[in-house]
């Protein structure tokens, strides 16, 4: 029951984290981005899509790891990106960042532990 | 899923070889993108704007204003920082604005002289100010919208007018 609970409040937290990073993508598109304003919608529009899909838990193994590795993408691209060209390095994009990375370590935990429910 | 082999995988395997190909994937990607675009990193870009006047007497040419901006045009890059020492050099006693159009907004520092000595007011997220003669400004604002956009003098249309041109 216990493990029941926490993989819900994963999963929720997940899709809470997944909608507030895809707004701020939205926003910063519309807003703050440099150049390429149209890929942040994109990105943000993934992101709120994703949230939809966590949310429904459709294939949770499949979205789950894949959600997982599409923030850790995200996250690697603006690191490199950042560090050649200097963009993306505003107080915006460190909160979009900041609450990427802690939707990467929620999804991996939200996946062990689903992986283990169904296992158990 | 556990026909391709998906489900018979640990947990940590998958998690790890999912992390190693998204965050090299990435990095390429990444990579690939600050190589092809060659963008330059928004930088402060300081400006010195002056009234200036055209050849005529604005009394006799019907009634069109004399007064210009010098410069005219000022060019930056989405994202800049954009500072400008705005100086009203009026020889005599005539005020000027500095006016922008909407969306912009500016912080600006009002000094009583152009040595900038005696600050006479601050103006924090406005889109005018009045100059006396002698006085001299400076303002602030970030280049977030891209396109042309004007800062003119209300005092003296349609000649006193300027373009901000933002590159996106």
């Amino acid at each position: 029951m216990e493990a029941l609970n926490d993989l819900k409040l994963l999963r929720w937290s997940a899709v809470a984290l997944l909608l507030v990073t895809g707004m701020i993508d939205l926003f910063y598109g519309n807003s703050f981005a440099g150049f390429y304003e149209n890929l942040w919608y994109v990105m943000g529009g993934i992101y709120i899509f994703a949230a939809l899909v966590i949310a429904s838990n459709i294939e949770p193994h499949f979205s789950q790891l894949t959600v997982f590795a599409y923030a850790l993408f995200l996250w690697s691209v603006w690191a490199t990106v950042a560090l050649e060209t200097g963009t993306g390095l505003d107080v915006v994009a460190y909160a979009d960042k900041a609450v990427e990375a802690v939707l990467a370590v929620n999804m991996l935990l939200l996946f062990r532990s689903s992986r283990t429910s169904v296992i158990r | 899923m556990t026909g391709s082999g998906f489900g018979t995988l640990s947990s940590v395997k998958l998690l790890t070889a999912a992390a190693l190909i998204a965050i090299s994937s990435g990095a390429v990607v990444g990579l690939s993108v600050g190589y092809v675009v060659h963008y330059s990193a928004p930088s402060t870009r300081t400006f010195y704007l002056f009234d200036g006047t055209l050849p005529f007497s604005e009394r006799t040419f019907y009634n069109i204003p004399h007064d210009t901006f010098v410069p005219d045009t000022i060019t930056v890059d989405k994202g800049d920082h954009v500072i400008i020492h705005y100086i009203n050099i009026e020889d005599v006693s005539e005020s000027h604005t500095f006016t922008m159009d909407m969306p912009y907004k500016f912080d600006a520092t009002v000094y009583g002289n152009a040595t900038q000595q005696g600050v006479v007011a601050t103006y924090p997220n406005v889109g005018n100010i009045v100059l006396s003669q002698g006085q001299n400004a400076t303002i602030t604002f970030t280049a977030n919208w891209a396109g042309t956009f004007r800062y003119y003098c209300v005092i003296h249309q349609p000649t006193m007018t300027g373009y901000l041109v933002v590159i996106g």
